[in-house]
């Protein structure tokens, strides 16, 4: 099928205007706000992020009283380990971001829009700024937009450098100039986002798809992809497949489909070993559970998995399950914000664990040590990154608890001693 | 007004109470580091997860709000092994230097772990991270981080109670730790609350650390004297030594206690503080120096006047009213003193220094005299020749004083505290080792109750008084602080 939001040749403000970009917004403007809200509920989108919020009843919470100011505001800020889908958007489909943000401001009520780009993203916050200018030159942002009266100004933000602003909280604190710490919730941003004030924020991709949704409309949307996951994904696939990269695909595609016919397949000579299907944060899945299972949130929720943010990270055998493991915990360790008694002390406390079973330090106990460590601090927290490293622990011990045995008795890394030299299977080069 | 059931018993609460003040309401205690009732919620401790019924995840009792026909249980299987869970990963950082550190006996890291866990550790000591340690970050408190279970308490009372926000959290994950801002120190004037709601030994007091174990300390409920506003507070004492003052909560003045409030009793266990009498600048015993005053009295007759003092109990200013009527039998007496009143900080500080302006005023209700300027006048005009009355008092006529060759018999319980010029300096037992009746600028009556006895020989106020009539031929009959009050309408 047909790309909506991976395209090509769409990148500047005229290609995208000719492919017939902006007419969606155009459209938009000539319909009564609630309707766009109704047809977003009826296209079954949903927040492409990694929580699968439905997008339409995300809209429909925000408070429609005169007199209150409103706020879209974009998640950019892309950190989720494995994940690249959003950079691609901004890239290639800009200007797909730009009027579905438009069109969520007219849905909503919003005069003001602000995207929080990831840090990192310096080439991509500088493409942003000049193709809202392109929009802005061309009366597609600011006053009077079309002619219409509505009014929306759209401003970058770029992050500097903390994973958790990918956390919607804390973005928004990070968006007001504070610290980037989560908020607790409730009061939930619908009611008092930013600067108190009710906020929709979406992902990229989730933004992105708004104008196709206007244009063709929910029923179009809701018939792609499989049951209550309507719509295309975009899966980023790393490790050791032959062509790894950004797939757009409709949801409910086999996940065996995806490494197979999109990336070709494994690499010769490597055998599948696992997959993390959804992002780094989301439970890994063994080469057994990952044939048959099909990309949707239903069919990984089915799994014991997550769609997430639809980052694919292949491992073969010849990864070794506990320096990767070591290697997340050290990211979650270093990105924990430190609010939270039990993501503050537990990610250290995983990742000196993992440590020592890397380094042949540790004990058989260890492991159940590990598992509990997780445990304790699952469901715990303010935000999810708890649960973002609870996740992949207690997947990794449940299923690959030989390895963590192994390296426990064995006092050593059997796989890294096997592989000393090959430079190409580095341990940890998956992530 | 939603009906919830806690642990089976059902309550009716406000619209907004939180999970935590119903329980609160209900007798059952939830454990929490990171709440505290007068600052704002932060929800980062963990400690008081709850179960909710039909909730998928445990949910924090201090910023959940009690929702109609909600069941919380607050002692199942789930909650106990969270509370057990949160306290290892709060101890596993955590020094564990209980020997030396000041908190022990009231450290809520010691209390919980003996509450709700007991479990041996599973940490390796040798991975622990470190962090600064004995920081003297203000002129009351040393700051050890790591100690710091990061509950943000500090952080809080600075930017919301005292606003001036010196304190924040630095850095993130098991890294973070507590500090300034840039160009800031912990100077406020109320900083040593800071030590009192930290939950561990993070945060303690340079004046108190090291001088006592807490195990040891007695506590004596009192008023502070530091000003009009007579916040109640808890004197710490042993062996008949002061401590330390703690706030005593109440809804009526404080919730707090400032620094100067804190440090008033320092002045009690000072080394000048007087035990014995001083006539000119030689100490002498108290029964010659009695005479030495009577004398001195009764040369003066009906020129002699006393004049009260705010900084003394109505009972005091009460036996001083005695002197003057039944004894001086002189119209020259004053126990009138006016003074802005009313919170000059927004928080607890009155700009009336004195405690008791108004206790003062209830002996002017009752025996009239001389107003302030009157008595300044007469002073002033030499018609006065012996003037009784309270060391801090006698500031007031200061100017009037000087020139006027009157001679001055106060009443002071430090050396530092004689007026330059007095003539005979009495001790007399402070507040803090007697019972006395003050009126805070609301109108409110409170009592200090003695935390410690004075030294040997130093005797209450109205006793000074009952015996320095004596001397001069009057028997006031005052043998009790309750027979000073007999005429005074409380």
């Amino acid at each position: 099928m047909e790309n909506i939001l991976l395209k090509d040749n769409v990148a500047d403000l005229e290609s995208y205007f000719a492919s017939g970009g902006y007419k969606p917004l155009k459209k938009a403007l000539a319909l009564n706000p609630a309707r766009i809200v109704e047809e977003v509920k009826k296209s079954n989108l949903r927040g492409r992020g990694g929580a699968g919020f439905p997008t339409g009843l995300k809209w429909s919470f925000i408070p429609q009283h005169a007199g209150c100011l409103r706020y879209v505001v974009c998640n950019a800020d892309e950190g989720e380990p494995g994940t690249f889908k959003d950079r691609e958007i901004i890239r290639k489909n800009p200007h797909a971001l730009i009027e579905g943000m438009a069109i969520a401001g007219f849905a909503i009520g919003a005069n003001h829009g602000y995207i929080y780009i990831r840090g990192e993203f310096s080439a991509e916050a500088v493409l942003l700024e000049t193709a809202i200018a392109a929009a802005r030159a061309k009366g597609f942002i600011g006053k009077n937009i079309l002619g219409s009266g509505f009014n929306f100004e759209l401003f970058v933000h770029r992050g500097a450098g903390a994973y958790i602003c990918g956390e919607e909280t804390a973005l928004l604190e990070s968006l007001e100039g504070f610290k980037g710490q989560p908020r607790l919730k409730p009061p939930f941003p619908a009611v008092k986002g930013l600067f108190a004030s009710p906020t929709v924020i979406n992902n990229v991709e989730t933004l992105a798809a708004v104008p196709a949704i206007v244009e063709k409309g929910g029923d179009w949307y809701a018939s792609i992809g499989r049951g209550k996951s309507a719509g295309t994904k975009l899966f980023c696939v790393s490790g050791p497949v032959k062509k790894p990269g950004v797939y757009e695909l409709p949801l409910g595609t086999a996940l065996g489909d995806l490494l197979e016919k999109s990336c070709g397949g494994m690499k010769e000579g490597r055998r599948l070993k696992a997959v993390i299907p959804g992002g780094s944060s989301t439970p890994v899945l063994t080469a057994e559970e990952a044939r048959d299972v099909k990309l949707d949130y239903e069919s990984l929720a089915a799994a014991g998995s997550m769609l997430g943010s639809g980052a694919v990270i292949v491992i073969d055998e010849s990864q070794c399950m506990v320096d990767l493991l070591r290697v997340l915990a050290r990211f979650y360790h270093h990105e924990s914000c430190g609010q939270c008694t039990p993501c503050r002390e537990g990610c250290g406390w995983i990742e000196k664990i993992l440590n020592r079973l890397e380094e042949g330090k540790g004990s058989p106990g260890d492991i159940d040590t590990l598992y509990s460590v997780a445990e304790g601090m699952i469901s715990r927290t303010i935000c999810p990154l708890a649960d973002a490293m609870a996740m992949p622990v207690m997947s990794f011990v449940k299923k690959f608890r030989g390895e963590f045995e192994a390296h426990a008795a064995g006092k050593t890394c059997a796989l890294r001693t096997a592989l000393a030299g090959k430079s190409e299977a580095e341990p940890g080069s998956a992530i | 007004m939603p009906t919830i059931k806690i642990d089976g018993r059902t309550i009716e609460v406000t619209k907004g109470t939180t999970l935590l003040e119903a329980a609160q309401k209900l007798g059952i205690y939830i454990p929490r580091y990171c709440y505290h009732p007068k600052l704002s919620i932060s929800g980062n401790c963990r400690m008081c997860l709850v179960e909710i019924e039909n909730a998928p995840k445990l949910a924090t009792a201090c910023s959940t709000e009690a929702a109609e026909g909600m069941s919380v249980f607050t002692g199942t299987d789930k909650v106990k092994t969270a509370r057990r869970d949160m306290l290892e990963f709060l101890l596993i950082n955590h020094p564990l230097d209980c020997p030396i550190c000041d908190q022990a006996g009231e450290c809520g890291l010691q209390d919980y772990y003996m509450k709700y866990s007991l479990q041996k550790s599973r940490f390796r000591q040798e991975e622990k991270v470190r962090r600064q340690k004995r920081r003297a970050v203000g002129p009351h408190l040393v700051l050890d981080n790591e100690r710091c279970i990061l509950c943000t308490r500090c952080v809080r009372f600075c930017a919301e109670v005292t606003k001036t926000s010196e304190l924040e959290v630095m850095q993130r994950s098991d890294h973070s730790y507590i500090d300034l801002k840039e160009g800031k120190a912990l100077d406020n004037n109320y900083s040593l609350n800071i030590a009192d709601i930290c939950p561990v030994g993070a945060f303690t007091s340079r004046d108190f650390r090291f001088k006592q174990r807490v195990w040891f300390l007695k506590k004596t409920s009192t008023v502070c004297l530091g000003c009009a506003t007579g916040c109640r507070m808890t004197a710490h004492h042993n062996e008949n030594t002061i401590y330390r003052l703690v706030p005593l909560p109440n809804s009526q003045t404080n919730t707090w206690l400032c620094d100067h409030g804190r440090m008033t009793y320092k002045a009690v266990q000072a080394g000048d503080r007087l035990s014995k009498g001083v006539i000119k600048n030689g100490l002498i015993d108290l029964e010659p120096a009695l005479r030495e005053a009577a004398t001195r009295i009764d040369e003066a007759k009906s020129e002699a006047a006393v004049l009260g003092s705010p900084w003394l109990s109505v009972e005091d200013n009460a036996a001083l009213a005695r002197l003057a009527i039944s004894a001086l039998k002189t119209v020259n007496f004053c126990f009138e003193f006016s003074s802005g009143q009313g919170i000059k900080d927004g928080i607890l500080v009155n700009e009336d220094p004195a405690p008791n302006t108004a206790g003062a005023g209830l002996l002017k209700a009752a025996h009239g005299g001389v107003s302030l300027e009157e008595l300044s006048g007469r002073i002033a005009s030499g018609r006065i020749k012996v003037l009784v009355t309270e060391a801090r008092a006698a500031g007031l006529v200061k100017t009037a004083l000087k020139t006027s060759g009157c001679r001055l018999i106060v009443f002071a319980q430090n050396r530092s505290e004689i007026p330059a010029g007095a003539y005979a300096t009495l001790p007399y037992a402070s507040y803090f080792e007697t019972p006395g009746t003050f009126i805070n600028y609301q109108g409110l009556r409170r009592r200090t109750n003695p935390a410690v006895r004075p030294a040997d020989g130093v005797k209450p106020l109205w006793n000074v008084v009952n015996k320095l009539a004596a001397y001069s031929g009057t028997s006031l009959g005052l043998d009790s602080a309750e027979n000073a009050l007999k005429d005074i309408k409380l």
